[in-house]
């Protein structure tokens, strides 16, 4: 009796466990994949903006991937090359710009007219305009974060007496293991695209993990290498066990 | 039966304490159906539970320093401060954190080479157990108030005229020298004593009287065709060795063409590490020195035709024949010889000179007008202190970087004398015997984080540039001394106005003439040459030869205090990787011991481990060590080893596993070995490190060695050798003139078919074949490539326990052999690693594949394939495999950051051994590719192929013809360990060519 109470126990326990894994069945992942893995930044840096839309090449940014094992994350002062300047969200820019079009019809339409002939609707216009674009939040909310994490001053860009500038505490997207070592430069000098690995990240508002960087996912790609070339040339692309673990 | 029902209750109460309601049979879960339950629902959670892995933040620099590349290695020219030899130094830095020591191969003494202390600086750099801040009265204090109080007191001391004495050792830097005179120049009493552990003062004061100048002469081993010494250990703690290591190999490469190698001699007392490496040895009791050295000058100047006055006493352990053919082989190579001595008697040594000078070596193979500055002590100004430190008449005492009440262990009042001096500083970087006596304790930087200078030689000078902030708040010595002169500066800047109105205006025609620029090339380089500081005196005067003293026999033993290549210097007290360094003759880790003669140990019947007392007779020091029975020491000699017992060492007591067995590497209220130090005695002006009339008493209590080898003996037991008394290939040997005759000479017999494969040969070796040449020849076993592998690939410290278990975990260990007896015995060094074998016993047995061959020749270990089965460590021929018995601690946060990322840290269970530096052949490899190269020959160095003093080393692409790896193959002296195994290992060894004529000795056949 005391048996079969404990084996139908264990088969409903079973049976809705079972239920549990067929409905996430469709992003079951093998353990440590951890692909999609799409975690909120401390500053929603855009991808998409920058290397999409701007079109911004990936190694302006991520200069070490080019000469060392970690591509890296660039440093604070990387964004203050164009930032020290552009102060504004993207969205505030373009308005900047339409603003500055509209002014500029304005402007053409009474150039050369003297003043007692310029409409008052044509002032008014031009007043709305300045007030528009006085009413623009510079700098961005994103853009404070940055400067605060540097201990900038706003207006003057400077750094503020006494503060020391911070690191800022990205989270961690592409996370392998610490007995797999990827070296991008490796890569990177062969023509293998940063695309190969991280998916289309120029078109992505926050940056996910696209592959699953699982080693068979790595070790397809050095035998299809091997097989085909990268970009036309041949390489051999080692699967040797200590290229990646030592 | 009776105690039935005892265990059935013992029983029940255990079962009670599981977590199931009722454990009997009756009950309605059994415990084996819990489990069951158990392991079901864990296996659902963790599959239902694969969920993300622990949010990790990557913190980026605020602002990147420029040329800081994030997970590269970054090399910073400097210059090593573990001893005063000042060797050049490559501090590898990555993201901001030194890692890793290599030798400055650009740099003239070292020349690459970097010895085991200097291979084992980081680990001391993150070390939990450093000062942080200076303390008062033991209390911890900010340098403000500290500053004040002391400036306030030395105040007092120059009103009152009291005596200042400042104790360091020997000061290679130019600019510390400066500010400690400097500084002493306030008052109008102040001395400054030099305190050597190991002093070579006698040295010093025979070149006073001989050329009237107090110099140490800069010894040039490489020029040196006949080399004669007596006790100088120079390839092993002597004054420079890894220079002298460096000049020493540079004459030991016979080739088929140039047949030729130096002939070196080494006369001691015990079994030094020079001694193993010497063509010839003949050991004689150390107060025998002073005659022998006597007679050999009066051999060389009956040679030269200036026959000596007085002719020395007969006698010593030396035959005549033997000094006659020792000062044959000088006289012929004069202007090309050398003899040096250690000794601590400035007789002996006037001896020395006389015979250097007779033989011309002077100006050839030493130099005294450039002279060397490694070793300043000065033994009468220490004496003149103790004495008046004993009539309290010392006002402030100052000691840096020396533990003052450590060395003058001899002095049992002196630690009262030292509490009554009113002002007491000291600069160490632990609370050792001075510091924890001291009213202040200013600790001293990490040479790792302090700016610094040296002037080894004179005219070679040398920078020590910072690779990392202080991570305490610790200041230089140079800026303490600063500050209480009145006069603060920060070292950098003391530097540079030192170096621009000393060193600069000494620059070489070649040099820069703008100070900035001269300033920046000796940053990069490391050094810069500039002209010597022309040295006093110089001309030869004879000095009277005194007649050495007739010593009558006695049954008491000799005592001789050393330092071991592994552990130089106290200061090295607290670096694991140095007290788990095996000696490299005596093969013991984690303390000191006594080492006693075979002949001794047969007469006392003494075995290794036994403790026994050594007296000094007087009712002065005695000491309790285990024994070590030495081959090769002279009869009636005990040597132990100085720098152990050192304050603070108990800090050990749990290094290592702790699980139910295990046994502490220190025991209770004990240290890591014990002082020795009480020993030395003053006589003769010098402090001495041997000493006679010691007696030795049997306690009848044991401690096991911890140690790495335990089979000594290349020689076959007769009892398992077929026809007796064969001798293993395992070393193999040569003479000169058989070599010079036949450059295969010395190759055993084949009796094996290498041709039979058991394999097919289907993978040809395309692409890279990457294999390793060691020179035996070159070898000296000084051991600095186990302390760079250590460093390089994140190897656990194990402590005694394990140590004496034979589970080391380094993956590099360096076997040593003794073959035959007596004044013939050859001594072998032959550093043992993966040999990456083609056909690799260790791959076929593996069960789960966690052993695989590369196509590169590499036989490579995957830690996360391997289950500990063992059964390749088992199949190993060579036993250079390692076993994780245990998760060996990395608890300390602090010393975690001496970890290599590139190399795995290994967990428990999984087996590894040396890799090749695999992480370094893949880290090339990039390099070349990135750049559209193939991979140069020598631009992918081993860790043990870097660091090693005497080049010994040779690694790269067996594929490519022209590579030095292929040729070092091709080379006649090449041979495989264990070749008949036919396990074709890629690691090669080259035959020991001895400079000695052929003996006709019993159980050698293969010699000659």
């Amino acid at each position: 009796m005391q048996q079969r109470v404990i084996t139908i126990a264990l088969l409903i326990g079973l049976c809705f466990g079972l239920s549990l894994l067929a409905s996430t069945m469709t992003n079951w992942r093998m353990p440590d994949n951890q692909q999609g893995y799409a975690p909120e930044q401390p500053i929603a840096y855009s991808h998409r903006l920058h290397a999409g839309e701007l079109g911004i090449d990936c190694k302006f940014c991520h200069s070490a991937a080019e000469l060392g094992r970690h591509a890296g994350i660039p440093s604070s002062d990387v964004c203050m090359k164009c930032h020290r300047y552009v102060t504004a969200s993207y969205d505030v820019t373009q308005e900047k710009l339409r603003i500055a079009d509209d002014e500029k019809k304005l402007l053409d339409e009474i150039e050369g007219k003297p003043e007692d002939q310029i409409s008052a609707e044509t002032m008014q216009a031009l007043k709305d305009l300045q007030a528009r674009a006085d009413a623009l939040k510079v700098p961005s909310s994103q853009l404070q974060k940055l400067y605060k994490f540097l201990a900038l001053d706003e207006e003057t860009m400077q750094p503020k007496e006494g503060a020391t500038p911070q690191s800022i505490p990205w989270v961690r997207v592409h996370n392998l293991p610490d007995y797999a070592c990827f070296n991008h430069q490796a890569h990177v000098a062969v023509g293998v695209t940063c695309q190969t690995c991280h998916g289309p990240v120029e078109s992505m508002e926050r940056v996910r993990q696209y592959a699953t960087l699982s080693m068979g996912w790595c070790v397809n790609c050095h035998r299809d290498a091997t097989r085909d070339g990268v970009n036309g040339h041949e390489v051999h692309a080692a699967t040797d066990c200590t290229v990646c673990h030592h | 039966m009776t105690q039935l029902p005892d265990k059935s209750r013992t029983a029940d109460a255990a079962l009670h304490s599981l977590p199931v309601e009722q454990a009997d049979a009756s009950s309605p879960v059994s415990r084996r159906q819990f489990l069951e339950a158990a392991g079901f629902s864990l296996s659902l959670a963790a599959v239902s539970g694969c969920g993300r892995a622990p949010v990790e933040t990557a913190l980026p620099f605020p602002v990147q320093p420029a040329g800081v590349i994030p997970g590269q290695l970054q090399y910073f020219a400097s210059t090593c401060a573990g001893c005063p030899t000042a060797c050049g130094l490559l501090v590898g830095t990555r993201d901001g954190r030194p890692l890793k020591m290599e030798g400055l191969p650009e740099h003239p003494l070292s020349q690459g080479g970097l010895c085991a202390v200097g291979q084992a600086l980081p680990i001391g750099l993150y070390d939990s157990h450093r000062l942080t801040g200076p303390l008062s009265a033991g209390e911890s204090a900010e340098w403000a108030t500290v500053d004040q109080e002391i400036i306030q007191v030395l105040g007092q001391i120059k009103e009152q005229r009291q005596a200042v004495r400042l104790v360091t050792p020997t000061i290679t830097s130019p600019t510390l020298q400066a500010h400690v005179d400097a500084f002493l120049a306030q008052f109008e009493n102040a001395k400054h004593i030099v305190l050597d552990a190991v002093s070579s003062s006698a040295i010093l004061d025979a070149h006073e009287q001989t050329h009237s100048a107090r110099v140490l002469p800069h010894y040039q081993l490489d020029k040196a065709q006949v080399l004669v010494s007596f006790g100088a250990d120079f390839l092993g703690t002597w004054i420079s060795p890894v220079e002298f290591t460096a000049a020493w190999s540079s004459r030991r490469e016979p080739t088929e063409e140039h047949p030729q190698m130096s002939y070196h001699v080494q006369v001691e007392s015990r079994m030094s590490l020079t001694g193993t490496n010497a063509d010839t040895r003949f050991t004689i009791a150390p107060r025998e020195q002073h005659l022998v050295l006597s007679r050999l000058a009066h051999e060389v100047a009956s040679l030269a035709g200036r026959p000596l006055a007085v002719s020395p006493p007969l006698g010593g352990s030396l035959p005549d024949t033997e000094i006659a053919s020792m000062a044959r082989r000088l006289w012929e190579a004069r202007g090309e010889s050398l003899v040096l001595c250690d000794a601590q008697d400035v007789a002996t040594q006037i001896v020395v000179n006389n015979l250097n000078h007779l033989l011309g070596a002077y100006g050839e193979t030493l130099d005294v007008n450039r002279p060397s500055q490694q070793r300043q002590g000065n033994d009468r100004d220490l004496k003149q202190l103790i004495e008046e430190l004993g009539a309290d008449q010392v006002g402030a005492l100052l000691v840096a970087d020396v533990d003052l009440l450590h060395e003058l262990a001899a002095q049992p009042a002196l630690a009262d004398a030292v509490r009554r001096v009113p002002l007491t500083i000291s600069f160490a970087q632990r609370e050792d015997e001075f510091a924890s006596l001291a009213k202040f304790v200013c600790p001293d930087h990490h040479l790792l984080e302090s700016w610094s200078d040296a002037e080894p030689i004179s005219g070679l000078v040398s920078l020590a540039q910072p690779t990392l902030r202080p991570l305490g708040k610790t200041r230089s010595v140079l800026e303490s001394l600063a500050a209480w002169s009145g006069q603060p500066a920060t070292t950098y800047e003391a530097l540079q106005q030192h170096w621009q109105q000393a060193i600069h205006p000494r620059r070489q025609a070649a040099a820069p003439a703008e100070f900035v620029e001269f300033w920046e090339r000796a940053l990069h380089d490391g050094f810069i040459e500039v002209a010597a500081v022309a040295t006093t005196g110089g001309e030869f005067a004879a000095g009277a030869m005194e007649p050495p003293a007739q010593h009558s026999p006695s049954d008491d033993f000799s005592l001789l205090l050393y330092s071991k290549a592994s552990m130089p210097d106290s200061r090295h007290a607290h670096n694991p990787w140095l007290q788990e360094l095996p000696d490299p003759v005596s093969k013991v880790t984690w303390g000191n011991y006594v080492c006693v003669s075979s002949a001794d140990a047969e007469k006392h019947s003494l075995e290794d481990g036994d403790i026994v007392k050594v007296s000094a007779g007087d009712g002065g020091s005695e000491i309790e060590l285990p024994v070590l029975v030495q081959v090769g020491q002279h009869p009636g000699v005990l040597a132990i080893a100085l720098a152990y017992g050192c304050k603070g060492t108990d800090r050990f007591a749990k290094v290592g596993p702790q699980w139910l067995e295990s046994r502490p590497t220190v025991l209770e209220n004990e240290l890591v070995g014990k002082n020795a130090a009480g020993f030395v005695e003053f006589r003769d002006g010098a402090r001495q490190y041997n000493r006679s009339g010691v007696t030795l008493t049997k306690t009848g209590r044991q401690r096991e060695l911890a140690t790495t080898q335990k089979y000594n003996s290349l020689e076959v037991p007769a009892n398992i050798a077929p026809r007796g008394g064969l001798r293993r290939d395992v070393v193999q040997h040569t003479t000169l003139a058989a070599f010079a005759q036949d450059a295969h000479a010395g190759a055993p017999e084949q009796h094996h078919d290498n041709k039979t494969q058991l394999w097919p040969e289907d993978h040809p070796k395309s692409g890279h074949a990457w294999g390793m040449v060691v020179d035996l020849n070159k070898c000296t076993g000084c051991s600095a490539c186990v302390v760079a592998c250590q460093s390089e690939n994140n190897i656990p410290v194990v402590g005694y326990d394990e140590v004496r278990r034979q589970r080391e975990m380094h993956w590099m260990r360096i076997d040593r052999y003794y073959t035959g007896e007596g004044d013939a015995m050859l001594v072998d060094h032959q550093p043992m690693m993966c040999q990456h074998c083609d056909n690799a016993p260790c791959e076929t047995v593996c069960p789960v594949l966690a052993t695989v061959h590369s196509s590169e020749g590499l036989n490579e270990q995957v830690y996360n394939r391997c289950v500990g089965t063992r059964y390749c460590a088992n199949n190993c021929p060579y036993k250079v495999r390692r076993f994780n018995w245990f998760k060996y601690e990395h608890d300390d946060s602090l010393q975690n950051l001496v970890l290599n990322p590139e190399v795995t840290v290994r967990s428990r269970g999984v087996m590894e051994k040396c890799s090749l530096c695999v992480q370094r052949i893949e880290a090339g490899k990039v390099k070349a590719r990135s750049h559209g190269q193939p991979v140069a020959d020598g631009a992918i160095q081993t860790a043990c192929q870097q660091s090693c003093p005497a080049n010994a080393i040779v690694f790269g692409d067996m594929n490519d013809t022209e590579s030095k790896v292929h040729a070092a193959q091709e080379n006649p002296r090449s041979y495989h360990v264990l070749e008949e195994l036919n396990v074709r290992p890629s690691v090669s060894y080259l035959r020991v060519v001895k400079n000695r004529e052929e003996k006709d000795r019993k159980g050698e056949p293969h010699i000659g």
